[in-house]
């Protein structure tokens, strides 16, 4: 069945491939603390014969390796094998390079675990398996009752769809085969339920960064999520952290808020996660948070939370499942209602919790007349104008960086000015340093932007570029008509001042200045009798 | 494009197969592959230009050569199906009369400065072909052991005939541009066809209609890279093709995939996947 390759602990049977890598490639081995909850909660505390196929995390294997009396790891690549048994030493762990059709022969296993998926365990020498074939190879080595774990990643993800690469450049070095082009593969949760057969008993969405969970959300809690409640926050900030990674034709949450409006958040999610058999209790969702992880469960209206080893959080915390306030907001702004926005600022405004913490707006839900905060909930010491300047700020942020509708003018929007404007609304007027130190703090929180503006971004961008060079433009027209304006004036005035001197040049020769002339020079005369006297006889002479 | 093309005559062929001068043929816009190859199609260090086309035998290299971050390649078939094609009389004598087998040994190879030389145990293989076949056998040896005195003079003192079929050339001087056209002149004579390792010689007599064997010391070449996996990966992966009586059916099946019979193209079409139609 094996052959011994050079290192001697790694065994090897058909379809290994190398020169090759999974482990530091553009996608992680399936890893990442929800994952690792997940297994924590679901794998029992003792098995005989646990499988792990697929390139994992590390950290995944020693966890099931502390469960498993004996564990196999199977991984397509050699070199990855080699650094695998290097870091996982333990005599009851066996890591088999090759392919996942090359592994035969061998008793099958209590637990399965191919949380990376089944588009990583062929070689570029194996047969052309499509994906209910490999399906078919990993359930062949699974006990009758073994509980089994894979996870599939979807072709109709929001981040496939807004996916700006062409489709041929996608997959790196990994498709040898088109493995992305299976018309075979299920592609929606229902038909990853039908694929997997009656045994799945759990089936979650999945978001990953790149590979390495960040998100797992209850398939059927994600289907009822609806716009700005926290379900579909779980599907934002997951599919945030999946863009991240993805160059992009558009901001995927104009996506997810439709998704959720149509109720098909776990259709579009980057992956599913389904559980076959039964384990351990798990939970609605698990979510990355800071260094730890985010514990929820939904029952018909609300949601429970708690974080993983974190008794601080809450005992534990509970959230309505109602719409954020930034959702409202974004509503109110988009409908121009400048009255109704500014009732929810001094509601916001007089809420007595307002300098508890940072306020993400889109994590704080009402509740009767107060707020309830949400998911995540970021330290923050500040004063609670601060915290509130923050809050808009990063609303403002977002307003903008998603091109929705409002009815501010951009030269309030390009500068403080709203933010003020909404603090003011909020009841705090003429707080420079709150609005300054808010600045500060939502840079702090600021999400991690892309590599690359997506692509309707810099459309947009170009869009008010044209805009911005019309309105200036216009702005030259007027400043032209007005010169031309002051022009005539000036034409107008020049005119009328040679009439004026023409007048007056007339005025000069008329008898009647003539005579006012003589006049003139005769109230000079300063002896009359002796100008008289001169007068006659030059009168005489003539 | 490079030297490699010319090797064993394979450009002239296509070039003739397209109908067009065999003996000056024009160049390819890229790489031909010359042998069957465990890897992408060349050895693991070999160097390629950017922009060149990789025109492999058969599916297995371009997705091997995929997966090392490789692209444009084309997959034709291999040479020797279109000389067969070219040649459907040649050698060829009644099913019936086909005799003995033709045994390669794994041979090094050759450059000038460089080269690897095999090492291992003539003589425990020469008694292992003796142990194993029935008919008479011709041995063939590579130039490079040819005319390793000591080697060829081994093959010849142990009974056997022993014959060359050529030199493949290098940077474009030397090349025996019948190397291929003697080879499946032999083949179609022969009843099998033998070597110590699983190589090409073995897919070509499979598929001129030859029985195929691979067995014996598969002997060391000096310098072997490993890094597609060497021997132990050959075994798992072509496991049938091993042995000394391989299942015919299987064989052939195993030799279509390997030589891309599948991917044999008409003149017209692999004129213009070498971009060899006039543009004038």
């Amino acid at each position: 069945m094996t052959d011994s390759v050079p290192t001697p602990s790694v065994q090897i049977v058909r379809g290994e491939i190398q020169p090759w890598t999974d482990y530091s490639g553009y996608r992680a081995p399936a890893g990442g603390e929800p994952l690792l909850a997940l297994l924590d909660d679901l794998v029992p505390a003792s098995s005989a014969r646990v499988l792990i196929a697929g390139p994992h995390a590390v950290a995944l294997v020693e966890l099931v390796a502390a469960r498993a009396a004996a564990l196999t790891v199977l991984v397509r690549s050699v070199s990855d094998a080699q650094d695998l048994r290097a870091a996982v030493p333990a005599g009851h762990i066996t890591v088999i390079t090759g392919a996942l059709d090359g592994l035969v022969d061998v008793p099958p296993f209590d637990v399965v675990i191919a949380a990376d998926g089944l588009d990583r365990v062929l070689g570029a020498d194996s047969p052309a398996l499509d994906w209910p074939a490999r399906w078919g190879e990993l359930r062949r080595l699974a006990a009758e009752d073994a509980l089994v774990l894979v996870a599939v990643e979807n072709e109709f993800a929001l981040t496939g769809l807004y996916d700006r690469r062409p489709v041929d450049a996608r997959h790196g070095d990994d498709e040898w085969r088109p493995l992305h082009d299976d018309p075979a593969r299920p592609t929606s949760p229902r038909q990853v339920a039908e694929a997997l057969g009656e045994r799945v008993t759990r089936l979650y969405a999945t978001f990953d960064a790149a590979g390495v969970s960040h998100t797992l959300l209850d398939a059927a809690a994600a289907g009822s999520a609806r716009p700005g409640r926290p379900g579909a926050r779980f599907a934002v900030t997951g599919l945030a952290a999946s863009a991240a990674h993805t160059p992009l034709l558009g901001p995927v949450a104009d996506g997810v808020d439709a998704a959720a409006r149509a109720g098909l958040l776990a259709a579009v999610a980057p992956g599913w996660l389904a559980v076959l058999g039964s384990g351990g209790a798990i939970h609605t969702a698990y979510a990355a948070v800071e260094s730890s992880v985010l514990l929820a469960d939904l029952d018909e209206s609300e949601w429970t939370l708690s974080v993983r080893g974190d008794s601080s959080f809450g005992t534990p915390a509970r959230l309505p499942d109602t719409e954020s306030v930034e959702t409202l907001f974004f509503r109110l702004a988009a409908a121009e209602d400048v009255p109704g926005f500014r009732a929810l600022a001094a509601r916001l405004g007089e809420w007595a919790g307002l300098g508890d913490g940072v306020i993400l707006l889109d994590d704080l839900y009402p509740e009767g007349g107060e707020f309830v905060r949400g998911l995540t909930r970021p330290a923050g010491d500040d004063a609670a104008a601060a915290l509130l300047a923050a809050a808009y700020h990063r609303l403002r942020d977002r307003l903008l960086r998603a091109h929705r509708r409002h009815p501010w003018p951009p030269w309030m929007t390009s500068t403080d000015d709203l933010v003020v404007t909404w603090l003011s609304m909020s009841g705090i007027s003429d707080n420079s340093g709150a609005v300054k130190r808010g600045r500060e703090i939502a840079d702090g929180l600021a999400e991690p932007a892309g590599d690359e503006p997506d692509l309707r971004t810099v459309l947009a961008d170009a869009a008010g570029d044209r805009q911005r060079a019309t309105e200036l433009a216009g702005k030259v027209f007027g400043l032209e008509r007005t010169m031309r304006f002051r022009d005539q004036s000036l034409r107008t005035r020049e005119q009328q001042i040679r009439t004026m001197r023409d007048e007056l040049r007339k005025l000069r020769n008329s008898p009647a200045m003539r005579l006012h002339q003589v006049t003139l020079k005769v109230a000079k005369v300063r002896h009359p009798r002796a100008f008289a006297r001169a007068l006659k006889r030059r009168i005489l002479k003539s | 494009m490079h030297h490699h093309n010319f090797y064993y005559g394979q450009q002239h062929i296509l070039a003739r197969y397209c109908g067009l001068d065999d003996e000056f043929p024009p160049r390819i816009p890229g790489y031909l592959q010359h042998g069957w190859n465990v890897g992408c199609g060349w050895n693991p260090v070999h160097e390629f230009f950017d922009g060149a086309w990789r025109y492999v035998w058969s599916d297995a290299p371009r997705r091997r050569g995929h997966s090392l971050g490789r692209r444009d390649y084309a997959v034709t078939g291999a040479p020797m199906l279109y000389l067969m094609d070219l040649e459907p009389d040649l050698g060829r004598v009644p099913e019936a009369s086909r005799a003995g087998t033709l045994w390669f040994l794994f041979h090094g190879w050759d450059a000038p400065g460089m080269g690897a030389k095999i090492h291992g145990d003539h003589a425990r293989l020469i008694s292992e072909i003796k142990e194993t076949e029935t008919e008479p056998v011709t041995i063939s040896l590579y130039y490079t052991e040819y005319e390793r005195a000591e080697v060829r003079r081994s093959y010849e003192e142990a009974g056997f005939e022993v014959i060359c079929f050529g030199k493949r050339g290098w940077n474009y001087e030397g090349t025996d541009r019948q190397f291929l056209y003697k080879q499946l002149k032999a083949f179609r004579k022969f009843k099998r066809v033998a070597s110590n390792r699983l190589a090409t010689a073995i897919f070509y007599g499979v598929a001129a209609g030859c029985e195929p064997a691979v067995y014996g010391d598969p002997m060391e070449l000096e310098g072997d890279n490993p890094l597609f996996g060497g021997q132990t990966r050959i075994a798992r992966l072509w496991g049938e093709m091993l042995g000394k009586d391989i299942d015919l059916a299987t064989a052939r099946a195993i030799t279509d995939d390997e030589l891309g019979r599948a991917w044999v193209m008409p003149p017209a079409e692999l004129r213009m996947l070498f971009d060899w139609n006039q543009r004038d």
